[in-house]
């Protein structure tokens, strides 16, 4: 009785140890829908934004999330929520987006439309973006993003 | 018998998630390396118009974004190969390499000087290149940069 108990208390070590060596991000991304899922994030991305909806912008990028902006200016996660938060009146569009997939890691390249109002004057304005995606825990997740003027 | 295999359990149990912490640790530092490296020898086939090495390090989805523009693997290899190279010189800066398990973000600043119908021309820039782990190993998907101001 004794020789099962350390027998049964050897396999749970066996199986704890085997559980630590699992890589634990084994879930399979259908192709398919990521696409349109990742699509449908940069849309609701901007509508976030224009919302200040900070609940949704802090699901859709990541903690570690980076974005360059079309000046060049490197900013963290919360340094892009805090412009968001200080922005006034902003319009946000992404247009002819393509999606590049690569396992769980998606590129989207597009055209990103801004249009506000400056110093009482408005503007519209239209930089290249580059903006790639982690799939994790079952859900994609921006991690960076960067801006330039287009073709310059 | 039973109260030493339980305390096994109860160590293995306590210490099998920091060895996998530091296995993840040791393992980003690795990753970071490998990546540094795989930049350089970016820099230096390029330097080189090296073709055949660059397009081991391109993955053929490659996304390339220069002055605004988007170039596919092809026509970046194409322009490395028939141009004559005009830039005299690409200093990085600095880089921070960012794991997210099979991907790899690496951010950073490079100076360019150019040389330009004999007009030399000094720019920086601030670059996001996108690396992901696939069967061959770390491959670049995607790079841009943005122009910084002067």
């Amino acid at each position: 009785m004794q020789g099962l108990s350390v027998m049964k208390a050897f396999a749970l070590l066996v199986l704890l140890g085997c559980a630590g060596a699992l890589p634990g991000r084994a879930q399979e991304v259908s192709d398919a829908d990521s696409g349109s899922k990742i699509v449908a994030l940069e849309n609701l991305w901007n509508q976030a934004a224009e919302a200040k909806d900070m609940v949704a912008l802090d699901r859709i990028l990541d903690d570690a999330f980076v974005y360059v902006d079309p000046e060049g200016r490197l900013l963290t996660k919360a340094q892009v929520l805090a412009d968001v938060k200080a922005s006034h009146g902003m319009r946000f569009a992404s247009e002819a987006m393509v999606v590049h997939l690569h396992g769980e890691t998606a590129v989207v390249t597009g055209i990103y439309k801004t249009e506000g109002v400056e110093r009482g004057k408005p503007f519209v304005r239209r930089d290249r973006f580059v903006d790639t995606w982690c799939y994790r825990h079952g859900s994609w997740i921006s991690i960076a993003s960067l801006a330039t003027p287009v073709a310059f | 018998m039973r109260a030493i295999a339980w305390l096994g359990v109860l160590i293995c149990v306590v210490c099998a998630p920091m060895s996998v912490a530091a296995q993840e640790a040791t393992e980003g530092e690795n990753t970071a390396a490998e990546i540094r490296a795989l930049e350089r020898a970016w820099s230096e086939g390029e330097a080189r118009n090296d073709n055949r090495a660059l397009d081991l390090i391109f993955d053929n989805a490659l996304v390339y974004i220069e002055y605004g523009k988007v170039m596919t693997k092809g026509e970046y290899l194409t322009r490395i190969r028939t141009e004559k190279p005009h830039t005299q010189q690409i200093v990085m800066e600095g880089t921070t390499v960012r794991t997210f398990g099979r991907a790899a973000i690496v951010v950073g600043v490079y100076r360019e000087k150019d040389m330009k119908d004999g007009k030399v021309s000094l720019s920086r820039w601030r670059f996001i290149d996108t690396w992901v782990k696939k069967q061959a190993g770390w491959t670049l998907v995607a790079a841009a940069s943005s122009p910084l101001p002067r």
